[in-house]
């Protein structure tokens, strides 16, 4: 059992480091206080590839494995978690369902597009009235000849004001569940609109945005598997997702941990820093320790998945547990920074308020203990 | 060893390197590249002769590298030339024509015993070696000023430049020379934008001190000119006041102005790396204090 | 032809530790390539894409210069293929003998016609490596080149030095240090880092001539760095800055106007 990352996965890291120390910092900030999206970077973080991390070369993408794929997710956090939920939206929430269940047809037309992040993805489940109950959903989408007519709303869906291809999961019939089917569907369909995003706690440079169905007609080859497939391409889509969100609180909780031993070697009081008084000395270790298990259970996670071995519980443990670290570590740097901690001049206010969405999106905390509970309990 | 020769390309401030040079002993040759009255300036600096390559505008002074390496190689010594880009290149032939050793920062030079003893910075200046080399060395160093002794012969060399064409050159007029001014103010990363230089430009003027700047100002930002970055790949400086406002003091910049004779930090952070290596410790904000320093300089 | 870039795999002396006899340990410093030779590798990267060629790295230094993750970092920025000396005892190479065993290097290389480097190095920053280098090979040599474009049999570089704005035109062959603005480095993207493990890196553990030595060190000592007075002015700025006038004045700092031009 090797611990260490490979020679690539090291430059990796170094690579979306220089990327995300120069082009992504300064625009954190920015965004959060605009409540928008980072726009201008995307055609930067196209050009490094980092929309196609989970497209395979063929389809002009980069192929990369799970791991490096977090360790780019996780780079991109420690400076700004929405640039990284933008990428992990796009790829694991669309790029992947396409990659593995989509058709020759499907995966030519969209693959390309995405890897170059010519047109960004998203992925349309939650509903007003369907969230952790996804199975529950009553957007339906009815088939009429060579085409399926979609009607109805989704809620909170990420990369909403700019994406162009949308994963949909719509009922086609009334089984449940079962009765459940996944569509793409591209922006510009008639009688599909993306409404205004809401404004949040936190990732407030995500756009987060209602989707709305009147009579939207979306060709019959653009059925994503077979008709009831929907929940379960749902759900294995959002297995994947999981470790892309346990990255982004790690680096949230990096990010913040970073920012509180730097103000703790500078900070004087009582005429010494207060990085030598033993309180503070122990909430970094707490917090280093912390981000360091939370970090190897992504890791760890995201190499099952490389190896083709089940990984749906341990990417839900890891998810569970790093966004639950993210939170503690980031009200950890805002203690150790004091007052200052608690003003807009630092960025650890950010860092809790971004961390707090992921026990949240993506299977709640809740969801990912049940997700646990039954593989253990099986 | 019996001879040193002192590079000059278009310029006369070699004085610090003739002074190095005559201390080791044996004559000092000149080898000026330029148009004649910068050789008949070199003439005049202390060195037993020059040797002169005629170059009134068309080469670039680097083309003549061929020609001193061949002199050089034909009779050798030691070398000394100034940290400026034609006479590193120079400089890099002549050393390369005698497999010498290069030494690039030193601050003492001698002879001791037929060897030739440097003390000398390494790694960025955080620490410092002393060498004994045997044989000629090649040495990059401060120039220093020009000269104004008794002129030494000056003969022109029979020599042409090869194969480095100066097809365009827009003259700027000459700059301040920051190596030589005795106050400086010098501005880093915390100027947040290109007009706030004026506030610095103003309290040089109250001070009669020249601007100076660290790296990222100048070759990142462009809000100076690249002559006016001080830093280990920049500009070194020893002026008798240095005011460093909004700068934090890296390894890099600090090499450059680690000789001023008194140092002046104004920077918000109490605990920038400069503010532990300053004689004045000011922790303000620039856009406050550099105004009121202004106005209190009346 | 190829074009040629010479690299350094280096740390930064400021996370170097200096012991109390002067010994310098680079142990914590993590090695890199330098932002001014990542420079000079995208300036090389666009001179071969606009002549076709190809682009080689060339690079001496320890061990660890010629490990894979060394390598493929330096191809992941753009190089077609990389030779690398590399050999713990050549860590402490001065720089006559690095520039000595890249000019070995660029004759290995075979059909180079161009050598590019950096501004400066980050641990050492002579800024004297191309012009030696230059002078071994024999070619032309400029530095501080703020641009660098292919013409004929030649190159013509444009620089800005501080008496005024240059162009010049080289006859190949030729070395040219750019200057650290002649071009923005593109950071290696996902492709560049995955696939610089396929592209070719030779490491020769010995270097291919006997160097030019760097003189015996007789001492070593930490750098004195000298003993600032640390007076700490703080108050209102107007307070503050009277105080600071009274002691510039008082130490007579402050009639000591002008520069000597």
């Amino acid at each position: 059992m090797g611990f260490a990352l490979t020679d690539e996965q090291q430059i990796v890291r170094d690579a979306i480091r220089e990327f995300a120390d120069a082009e992504v910092a300064p625009l954190a900030g920015v965004i959060d206080r605009e409540h928008r999206p980072p726009l201008e970077n995307l055609p930067k973080m196209a050009a490094l590839g980092l929309f196609g991390m989970l497209v395979p070369e063929e389809f002009g993408g980069s192929g990369a494995d799970t791991l490096s794929y977090v360790i780019a997710v996780e780079e991109l956090a420690r400076r700004c978690a929405t640039h990284a939920v933008v990428v992990e939206a796009h790829s694991s929430l669309c790029c992947w369902p396409i990659v593995h269940f989509g058709t020759a047809e499907q995966k030519a037309a969209y693959l390309p597009v995405l890897a170059s992040g010519e047109k960004i993805g998203a992925f349309a489940l939650t509903e007003a009235g369907a969230g952790t109950d996804a199975g529950s959903s009553r957007t339906t989408a009815v088939r009429d000849g060579d085409e399926y007519v979609l009607d109805g709303q989704k809620v909170f869906i990420t990369n909403g004001t700019f994406a162009q291809v949308f994963i949909v999961v719509a009922r086609t019939s009334d089984d449940g569940a079962k009765g459940l089917s996944a569509f793409i569907v591209d922006r510009d369909t008639p009688g599909f609109t993306v409404g205004e995003p809401e404004r949040k706690l936190g990732i407030r440079g995500s756009a987060t945005n209602p989707l709305g169905f009147v009579g939207a007609r979306v060709p019959a080859a653009n059925r994503l598997g077979a008709e009831g497939d929907g929940y379960a391409i749902a759900m294995a889509t959002l297995d994947g997702g999981r470790t892309g969100i346990a990255a982004q609180a790690v680096g949230i909780a990096q990010g913040a941990f970073e920012a509180a031993v730097d103000y703790a070697k500078q900070r004087v009081q009582f005429g010494k820093p207060i990085a030598r008084q033993q309180a503070i000395q122990w909430m970094v270790a707490d917090m280093a320790t912390s981000i360091e298990a939370g970090r190897l259970l992504t890791h760890q996670a995201a190499a099952l998945e490389d190896a083709g071995e089940d990984f749906t519980a341990r990417a839900s443990m890891a998810k569970l547990f790093c966004a639950q670290m993210a939170v503690q570590v980031a009200s950890a740097a805002i203690q150790v920074h004091g007052g200052n901690g608690y003003t807009e001049e630092y960025p650890v206010e950010r860092a809790y308020r971004d961390a707090k969405i992921t026990e949240i999106y993506e299977g709640t905390n809740e969801v990912q203990r049940m997700v646990i509970a039954r593989g253990a309990l099986r | 060893m019996s001879r040193s020769y002192v590079i000059a390309a278009g310029h006369a401030g070699v004085g610090t390197l003739v002074a190095h040079a005559a201390a080791l002993g044996g004559e000092v040759v000149a080898l000026v590249v330029g148009p004649r009255d910068v050789a008949e300036r070199v003439a005049a600096a202390g060195v037993t002769r020059v040797v002169w390559f005629d170059e009134a505008g068309g080469h670039a002074a680097e083309a003549f590298a061929p020609a001193v390496a061949a002199l050089v190689g034909g009779a050798p010594g030691h070398v000394f030339a100034a940290r400026r880009p034609a006479d590193r290149v120079l400089l890099g032939a002549a050393a390369a024509a005698l497999a010498a050793p290069v030494v690039a920062d030193a601050t003492a030079v001698a002879d001791e015993g037929g060897r030739t003893v440097v003390t000398r910075a390494v790694y960025g200046g955080i620490a410092t070696r002393t060498v004994a080399f045997d044989g000629p060395v090649a040495f990059c160093l401060d120039g220093g000023a020009a000269g104004e002794g008794d002129p030494a012969p000056v003969e022109r060399a029979d020599a042409s430049p090869a194969g480095i064409v100066v097809t365009y050159l827009a003259p700027e007029p000459a700059g301040a020379d920051l190596t030589r001014a005795t106050s400086i103010v010098a501005v880093g990363g915390g100027l947040r934008a290109r007009e706030d230089l004026a506030l610095v430009e103003q309290l040089a003027a109250a001070l009669g001190a020249e601007v100076g700047c660290t790296r990222p100002i100048a070759e990142g930002l462009g809000w100076l000119p690249r002559d006016r970055y001080i830093g280990v790949s920049g500009l070194r400086v020893a002026p008798e006041l240095y005011v460093a406002v909004g700068i934090s003091g890296q390894l890099q910049h600090m090499a450059g102005c680690r000789d001023a004779k008194t140092v002046v930090a104004v920077n918000t952070d109490a605990k920038a790396p400069i503010m532990s290596q300053a004689d004045y410790v000011l922790p303000a904000d620039l856009y406050e204090l550099v105004p009121a320093l202004t106005r209190a300089l009346g | 032809m190829s074009v040629v870039v010479a690299y350094k795999w280096a740390g930064d002396p400021q996370e170097a530790s200096v012991g109390a006899d002067g010994s310098v340990d680079f142990g914590r410093a993590r090695p890199g390539i330098s932002e001014y030779d990542a420079v000079a590798i995208q300036v090389g990267r666009n001179l071969a894409d606009a002549l076709g060629s190809a682009l080689v790295g060339v690079c001496v230094g320890a061990a660890g210069a010629g490990a894979p993750v060394a390598t493929k970092a330096a191809l992941a920025r753009g190089l077609d293929r990389v030779l690398v000396v590399a050999d713990d005892s050549l860590a402490t190479l001065g720089t006559a003998g690095t520039a000595q065993v890249l000019s070995a290097l660029v004759g290995q290389v075979g059909d180079a016609q161009l050598v590019l480097a950096g501004d400066c190095s980050t641990d050492v920053g002579a800024r004297m490596v191309p012009a030696v280098l230059g002078g071994t090979l024999g070619w032309a040599t400029v530095t501080d080149a703020a641009s660098v474009r292919a013409d004929g049999a030649g190159v013509v570089v444009e620089r800005t030095l501080a008496e005024g704005a240059q162009t010049l035109r080289l006859a190949l062959p030729a070395v040219v240090a750019v200057a650290s603005d002649a071009a923005k480095p593109q950071a290696p993207g996902m492709k560049d880092v995955l696939g610089a493990g396929k592209k070719p890196a030779d490491v020769i553990a010995a270097a291919p001539l006997t160097p030019v030595g760097d003189g015996e060190t007789l001492s070593a000592a930490r750098a004195a760095a000298p003993a600032r007075k640390g007076v700490v002015i703080t108050g209102d700025a107007a307070t503050a800055a009277g105080e600071l006038v009274g002691a510039l004045r008082a130490a007579g700092l402050l009639d000591k106007a002008g520069t000597g031009r």
